[in-house]
């Protein structure tokens, strides 16, 4: 155990101890540890093997900014260990390493790091061509972090979460709380970010006591916090962007103020990665927070005044702590293999070795600005400092505390060439060297040394290594920090889960009033819009030839259904559809398709004339909300008198099809059925099985029909109702499939499947629906237009002589070039064929002219039919 | 794209609760040359600055409405109803009291 006497102020209570697994190792821990402070606690310092070396790796910021401390935690992986808190029997498992990571066998990479240079993927194994996919699922295997669980280790369930504060303060740290404070005692309605899950920041880790004074001042002020909530990106608006637990949280705020503090940055010298190398921040945090002492013999590199407070708390808490000047004696190299044992300080012609266990650096810091610039603020170098700074903020945008700089750090120089190792940039293993020789490649700006060797691109997007990249960078360059180009900053500023940015994406599922009673016929259902509607019951063959034959029932419950009203409903209509109604008697029912102002046919339905002042239209599923508002925009710019009113989900319809459907009827309603009183194109109103129904003798099918709608709470009723009467009569209920075969059969076309963006009514062969002999209509103009030209494609009917119905959209083919397409096809039982709908050239648009269809590796022919191929004169239909 | 539209009748709400209908164009009345028609249906004027646009509150009130957006900035400068549209912009259509084509 490393563990020291009780820290005033101190996370942890020891009073209750909790146990969890170390790569199956049983470790004990305190409650309020994080898996970081646990593993430390414990002795164990190593938390992974990096990412291409396999070189050990141990923990180093204790902040969540850098990446060394990924580990696996109950099969999530990727989680970084400093930051999770730990909970009773958690298996924590150390990453990228094989067998483990205190023997990780895969170490052998680090001695064959001459194999892998910078640009690794542009250079090796691509000659010759035969050996990338030999190499590639190795390279896969070994390659990226972590491994993703087969099942998602918890359901992800994100909500998504908009505040609009008065004041936004990004950072709970000293200068966030007051300035957070401050807000709220003016009145104003302030809301608090921090990333980590306690408030107070750097003095959290030094004066927990003080800490807890500003978070309590600023409580009492009325500030809102969110903690374990960092913002991860500005976008325009501006709108921050935060990952919350299980929340995305989108923040618009009058004023937002910046508070992200700074970075503490590492140095560069050879072994710089070795496990006992540690930011004095994390050393911090550890002994003031969790009473653990990362080490028991300290040297601590003091690049700013707060390297000699470190190593005061390390020597109060009982270690021993030797502090070194790195303006008199630079580090020249770390020592150790698994751990660190010792650091060589001074100058290569006059050095010392110091043995420790621990090795702090210090005060080096900069300035967090990536979210300030993400929001549009201008950044200066401020040589004073050897940072960047904010310099201009946008309108409305504020920064205050460290991040706009801190104290004068002794900056170390860019890394001389060296034996051994010395990284740069910790989370992808890039050292010195690839970089040296990335720029003698030409790569020479720090936008495409980044792309090129994967610089700064790690789980920590270079919080942790910005700074001694961008030096080194500058030096191989020849140019000064003020000229040297930096990376843009964008979001995500912080790892988020991709669940949490997906927050809020609910698909919508709809299920008509009668979907129960298809769940217990054992329907196969498929998507059909946002609704679920059966594909079939049993063999759409069969139901086809119950609905010929006999008798058959389909839910169209999921039909658009509008009513309409008003003095001018009648000018509304003959502007929004081709079709004429203004002759259309009340009681009777006409097609209509909506055109747009290209003459493109939008959607189709039936218009029925319920009053001389109401009508009552439907649309297709998959367009009633596109209708919808298609139609109150035209509204909206006519300003008619003309109420449109969407009732679709007010009423449940289904369709009674077949011979047999006028007894099924009778048995149902006293409305006279009969073929005189109620022709076909007629609608009526009355009582269907005691409750109100709208009655329409119109169908899709080619048979005798009735679509029936009755109010939404009456369907199940009234599927019961017509199920039982229509039992005598052989009814069957028919589903989608069997309803396309039908339709199929009577080439009834669907709007968006036989026709596309560009289709208009004369290509469609639907040219009798256009009327000129009235007003002004959607489409009109383009309209006059086409019917001048002759049409380049038309829409047909075919049959053709073939095992296979051609897949929908295979190709027509003409002297080796497609010509066509096919829309719809299938095999009909009934007529013992193949039929279907295809686009051909117009000069194939004759009957009996025969094409070729490309599918199955051959050619068939198809014969084109003009009129239906079931029914043609529509005796079965009008009977 | 990531702003505040004010609804006309439900105030200031999340641009994804709305449909765009695009920037408000001129209907040609009917017998007009084909130059006009063409312009009508595939030219849009595209302006970096405000433009007024259609905006129909999907999520809300179900209601079409008219924005003046920058759009450099994607700021909403005023939103109102077609009713209160500036003469300038009236549609072509005939409407209730005018006299018909």
């Amino acid at each position: 155990m490393s563990r020291a006497a009780a820290q005033p102020g101190e996370r942890i209570d020891r009073a209750q101890p909790i146990s969890f697994y170390l790569d199956g190792r049983r470790l004990s821990a305190f409650k309020g540890d994080t898996v970081g402070s646990a593993m430390a606690g414990a002795g164990e310092l190593l938390t992974a093997r990096s990412f291409k070396y396999h070189r050990p790796r141990g923990l180093y910021c204790m902040t969540g900014s850098c990446g060394n401390c990924l580990v696996t935690v109950n099969g999530e992986p990727n989680v970084r260990a400093c930051t999770r808190a730990v909970e009773a029997d958690l298996q924590v498992t150390r990453q990228n390493a094989w067998p483990t990571a205190t023997h990780d066998l895969l170490r052998i990479f680090d001695r064959l790091s001459f194999a892998l240079p910078a640009g690794f993927y542009y250079k090796v194994f691509h000659k010759p061509r035969f050996v990338w996919p030999l190499v590639e699922p190795i390279i896969r295997r070994v390659a990226g972090l972590g491994k993703l669980p087969g099942v998602p280790a918890s359901p992800a369930h994100a909500d998504r979460v908009n505040l609009h504060p008065e004041v936004l303060v990004i950072g709970g740290g000293r200068a966030g709380l007051t300035a957070g404070a401050q807000a709220a005692r003016s009145g104003r309605r302030t809301l608090l970010l921090e990333q980590q899950a306690d408030l107070g920041g750097r003095l959290r880790a030094v004066d927990p006591a003080a800490a807890d004074q500003l978070v309590t001042a600023a409580r009492n002020a009325g500030v809102e916090m969110l903690t374990s909530t960092p913002a991860f990106g500005v976008f325009e608006g501006p709108l921050v962007a935060a990952a919350g637990v299980d929340a995305l949280h989108r923040i618009r705020a009058g004023e937002i103020i910046f508070a992200t503090g700074s970075l503490e940055q590492g140095a560069v010298f050879p072994n710089n990665d070795l496990p006992g190398v540690m930011l004095a921040e994390a050393v911090d945090r550890l002994v003031t927070l969790y009473g653990v002492l990362p080490g028991s013999n300290a040297v601590v590199v003091a690049y700013g005044s707060q390297g000699h407070d470190t190593a005061a708390r390390l020597q109060k808490a009982g270690a021993r702590a030797t502090v070194i000047d790195p303006a008199a004696e630079p580090v020249v190299r770390a020592k150790g293999l698994q751990r660190i044992s010792g650091v060589v300080v001074g100058h290569p012609t006059r050095s010392r070795l110091i043995a420790c266990d621990l090795l702090v650096l210090a005060g080096l810091r900069a300035p967090a600005t990536s979210l300030l610039s993400q929001a549009g603020a201008r950044l200066r170098f401020e040589a004073s400092i050897s940072a960047f700074v904010p310099d201009e903020l946008p309108d409305g945008m504020r920064a205050v505390g460290s991040v706009m700089g801190g104290a004068p750090p002794i900056v170390p120089a860019a890394a001389a060439p060296a034996d051994g190792k010395q990284f740069v940039c910790l989370c992808m293993d890039v050292t010195d060297k690839e970089m040296r020789q990335a720029v003698e490649e030409g790569f020479d700006s720090t936008e495409l040394l980044k792309r090129y060797t994967t610089l700064t691109m790690g789980p920590c997007q270079g919080k942790a290594c910005l700074m001694s990249s961008l030096r080194l960078s500058a030096e191989l360059t020849q140019r000064t920090l003020v000229e040297v180009d930096r990376p843009t900053a964008r979001p995500p500023w912080t790892t988020v889960p991709l669940g949490v940015l997906a927050a809020g994406h609910l698909v919508p599922r709809k299920e008509t009033a009668i979907h129960v009673r298809h769940l217990e016929a054992g329907a196969e259902f498929m998507w059909a819009g946002d609704w679920r509607r059966p594909h079939h019951y049993r063999d759409p063959r069969q139901e086809c030839e119950a609905v010929h034959q006999r008798v058959g029932l389909i839910d169209v419950s999921s039909l658009g259904k509008f009513r309409i009203t008003g003095s001018q409903v009648v000018t509304l209509l003959e502007r929004l559809y081709p079709a004429r109604f203004g002759d259309l008697k009340v009681g009777r029912v006409r097609y209509g398709a909506m055109l747009n102002d290209q003459g493109v046919i939008l959607d189709d339905g039936t218009v029925a004339r319920l009053g001389d002042e109401e009508f009552f239209i439907t649309t297709t599923t998959g367009g009633t909300s596109a209708m919808d508002q298609w139609m109150r925009w035209w509204l909206a710019d006519w300003r008619l008198d003309a109420r449109v009113v969407n009732v679709s989900s007010g009423y449940a319809a289904v369709n009674l099809a077949g011979p047999r459907s006028r007894e099924v009827m009778q048995r149902l309603t006293t409305l006279d059925v009969s073929r005189e009183a109620l022709p076909y194109l007629m609608s009526a109103r009355g009582e269907l099985a005691g409750v109100p129904a709208l009655v329409l003798r119109i169908g899709f099918v080619g048979e005798l029909s009735y679509e029936i709608h009755v109010p939404s709470a009456y369907g199940l009723y009234v599927w019961d109702a017509i199920m039982k009467a229509g039992q005598d009569f052989g009814i069957e209920p028919f589903a989608l499939e069997a309803q396309r075969i039908l339709r199929l059969e009577k080439q009834h076309i669907i709007v968006g499947q036989d026709t596309d963006a560009l289709s208009d009514p004369y290509g469609a062969g639907l040219p009798w629906m256009v009327k000129f002999d009235k007003d002004d209509f959607l489409g009109r103009r383009s309209l006059e237009q086409t019917r001048a030209r002759e049409t380049s494609e038309r829409l047909v009917g075919f049959t053709i002589d073939a095992e296979q119905p051609p897949p929908e959209g295979a190709a027509i083919v003409e002297a080796g070039r497609p010509v066509g397409r096919v829309t719809s096809s299938r095999r009909s039982e009934t007529l013992k064929a193949i039929v279907g709908m295809a686009w051909v050239p117009s000069a194939l648009a004759e009957e009996g002219k025969t094409f070729e269809i490309a599918y199955n590796g051959t050619r068939a022919h198809a014969r084109v039919v003009l009129h239906p191929f079931y029914d043609p004169q529509g005796t079965r239909l009008r009977s | 794209m990531s702003f505040l539209v004010s609804c006309p009748d439900c105030g200031r709400r999340e641009v994804g609760e709305f449909s765009y209908g695009g920037e408000s164009n001129r209907r040609p009345k009917p017998g007009g040359d084909t130059t006009e028609l063409a312009r009508y249906l595939f030219f849009r004027k595209n302006v970096a600055g405000p433009q007024v646009e259609w905006w129909f509150h999907r999520d809300g009130c179900q209601q079409w409405f008219f924005a003046v957006r920058d759009t450099r900035t994607n700021h909403i400068e005023a939103t109102f109803w077609p009713e209160d549209r500036p003469l300038a912009a009236s549609p072509s259509m005939p409407t209730p009291g005018e006299p018909k084509a």
